[in-house]
C-alpha cells in the first residue's frame, strides 16, 4: 500500500524559558492514519501537538504537511513559512481542545458556519446545509439554536468537533478531548471520534483514554520528559511493551 | 406660574447643552477608548507606552484642569476652538482613558482558548477581535462602562467655568437673580431623570446579553 505521508515533524526542539519541554521528537503519519499519543503529564505531548499548527512555534527542527514545509530546518533553528503559505498550511488542520474553547456569545450553528464565511468567504446558503449535516452527524441537529452554555460538555465537544470539521480540514488534532469530561459523558465523544476514523479522517490524538487508543489507533506512541519512549502498533504496544517506563505508566493506567 | 414656565423653559434649554455635550462626548469616546485599548494591548511596544502615558495624564489630573488647559492654555498657543468644541475635546479625551481601562481589562478577561479556537479556524486578528473578543467583552464590561456613563451625565456640569449655559449654570443664574431656590430642586429632577433612563437602557443591554451564559 501507497503510504502518504500527510505529516513530518523531523527533529523537533521546544524550550519555555530556559526549560527544556521536546528533545528532538521525530514523527510521521499517515494519510487516514490515526496516531495516539499518550504519556504522563508534563511530558511535552500536548505541546507537541500544539506546535504542530503553531499555536507554539518550535525553536528548531522541520515541519511538512501534505508534503509542503510549514517549518524547515536551518542552521539549528526553525525558519516558518511565509505568512499567506503559513495560513494555508495551517488551514489543512483542525483543532479540538480539552475546554471545548466553543463561542460562547454565538450558537451551535453559528458557532459552526462562523470561520467558513469569515476565513473562506462562503454565503450563509452555501455553508448552512454543510453545517446542518454535521450537527446531524455529530446527533445536535435539534440544539442547533442554543447557546453552548445550555449544553453539557460532551455536546459542547461533539459541537466543537463538527465546528472544526466544517472548515473541511485533512487532519484533525484532538489534545486531551475528554480529559474535561465527566465519566459518563466522554462515551459520546470517543464515539464520535471513532466514526471520524473509521471515514479515515487522518487523525493525531493527545488523549488519557487507553481503551480508546487501543482500539482505535493505528499507532501509539508514548512520550515522557520531551521525548519519545515508546511506540508502535497499539496490540504490541499494549500487550508487550518493551520500556520500563512505558510498563511502569501502563501499569498505572489500566 | 407664568414665572415658573419661563424657569422650567431655561432649563430645558440648559438641558439641551448638557445633553448635547454627553451624546456626542459618549459617541466619541467609546470608539476612541476602545482604540486605546487595542492599541494599549499592542505587542508593539512604543504604542502601548504612549498609550500608557496618555491615560496616565487624564486619568492623573483633575478633568476640571484638563478642561482650563484646552479652553485657556491651547489658545495662547495659537490653537482656538469654539467654546463647544473645546469642551467636547476635553471630555472626550478623559472619557476615553477611562473606557479605555475598562475595556482593557475586558479584553484581558477574555480566556486565551477564545482567540486559540479563532486562530486554529484561520481568523486573523482583526476578524477575531471584531467577531469573537469584543462582542464577549461587551457583555462583561457593561456594568463599569454604565458606572462612567452615568458619571458623565453629571461631569457635564463642569462646563459651567466655560461659561456655557448647561443645565446647572442655567439653575445658579436663576437662584441668584431670583433668590429662589427652586431651580436648584428642579436641576436635580432633571439630572435624576437623565440618569434614570441611562440606568433603564444599560439594564435593557445587560438583559440583551444574559441570552447567553459563559
Amino acid at each position: 500500500m501507497n503510504r502518504e505521508i500527510m505529516i513530518r515533524m523531523k527533529n523537533i526542539h521546544k524550550k519555555f524559558n530556559d526549560l527544556p519541554v521536546l528533545k528532538g521528537i521525530d514523527l510521521e503519519v499517515a494519510r487516514g492514519e490515526v496516531l495516539a499519543i499518550i504519556g504522563p503529564s508534563g511530558s511535552g505531548k500536548s505541546t507537541l501537538l500544539r506546535c504542530l499548527n503553531r499555536l507554539e512555534s518550535i525553536d528548531c527542527g522541520a515541519i511538512e504537511v501534505e508534503g509542503e514545509f510549514l517549518a524547515k530546518e536551518d542552521q539549528g533553528a526553525a525558519h516558518y513559512a511565509a505568512g499567506a503559505d503559513s495560513k494555508r498550511i495551517l488551514g489543512k488542520m483542525g483543532m479540538v481542545f480539552q475546554q471545548f474553547n466553543l463561542f460562547p456569545h454565538m450558537t451551535v450553528l453559528e458557532n459552526l458556519i462562523e470561520a467558513p464565511m469569515q476565513v473562506k468567504g462562503l454565503r450563509r446558503e452555501e455553508i448552512l446545509p454543510v453545517a446542518e449535516e454535521l450537527l446531524d452527524k455529530v446527533g445536535l441537529l435539534d440544539k442547533k439554536d442554543s447557546y453552548p452554555g445550555r449544553l453539557s460538555g460532551g455536546q459542547q465537544q461533539r459541537v466543537a468537533i463538527a465546528r472544526a470539521l466544517a472548515m473541511k480540514p485533512d487532519i484533525m488534532l484532538f489534545d486531551e478531548p475528554t480529559s474535561a469530561l465527566d465519566p459518563e459523558l466522554t462515551g459520546e465523544v470517543l464515539r464520535t471520534m471513532r466514526h471520524l476514523a473509521q471515514e479515515h479522517m487522518t487523525m493525531i490524538v493527545v488523549t488519557h483514554e487507553m481503551a480508546f487508543a487501543r482500539e482505535v489507533a493505528h499507532k501509539v506512541i508514548f512520550m515522557a520528559d520531551g521525548d519519545i519512549v515508546e511506540q508502535g502498533a497499539p496490540q504490541e504496544f499494549f500487550t508487550n511493551p518493551q520500556q520500563d517506563r512505558t510498563k511502569a505508566f501502563l501499569k498505572n493506567m489500566l | 406660574m407664568e414665572k415658573m414656565i419661563g424657569t422650567v423653559m431655561l432649563m430645558l434649554e440648559g438641558c439641551g447643552i448638557t445633553l448635547q455635550i454627553f451624546c456626542i462626548t459618549l459617541a466619541l469616546s467609546l470608539p476612541l477608548g476602545l482604540f486605546v485599548a487595542l492599541a494599549r494591548l499592542s505587542h508593539f511596544r512604543p504604542l502601548s507606552f504612549l498609550m500608557e502615558v496618555y491615560i496616565w495624564l487624564m486619568r492623573g489630573t483633575p478633568l476640571m484642569l484638563q478642561l482650563l488647559f484646552v479652553y485657556f492654555a491651547l489658545p495662547m498657543v495659537g490653537i482656538r476652538l469654539p467654546d463647544i468644541a473645546a469642551a467636547l475635546l476635553a471630555f472626550t479625551l478623559n472619557y476615553a482613558a477611562y473606557f479605555a481601562e475598562i475595556f482593557r481589562s475586558g479584553i484581558q478577561s477574555i480566556e486565551r482558548g477564545q482567540y486559540e479556537a479563532a486562530k486554529t479556524l484561520g481568523m486573523s486578528y482583526v476578524q477575531t477581535m471584531r467577531r469573537i473578543i469584543i462582542p464577549q467583552m461587551i457583555k462583561r464590561v457593561l456594568p463599569p462602562i454604565s458606572n462612567e456613563t452615568i458619571n458623565l451625565v453629571k461631569d457635564t456640569s463642569l462646563i459651567y467655568i466655560l461659561a456655557m449655559n448647561d443645565l446647572l449654570r442655567v439653575a445658579r443664574t436663576i437662584v441668584q437673580r431670583e433668590f429662589d431656590m427652586s431651580p436648584f430642586l428642579i436641576a436635580a429632577v432633571f439630572y435624576l431623570v437623565m440618569t434614570f433612563v441611562l440606568t433603564w437602557g444599560f439594564k435593557k443591554l445587560e438583559t440583551h446579553y444574559a441570552k447567553y451564559d459563559e
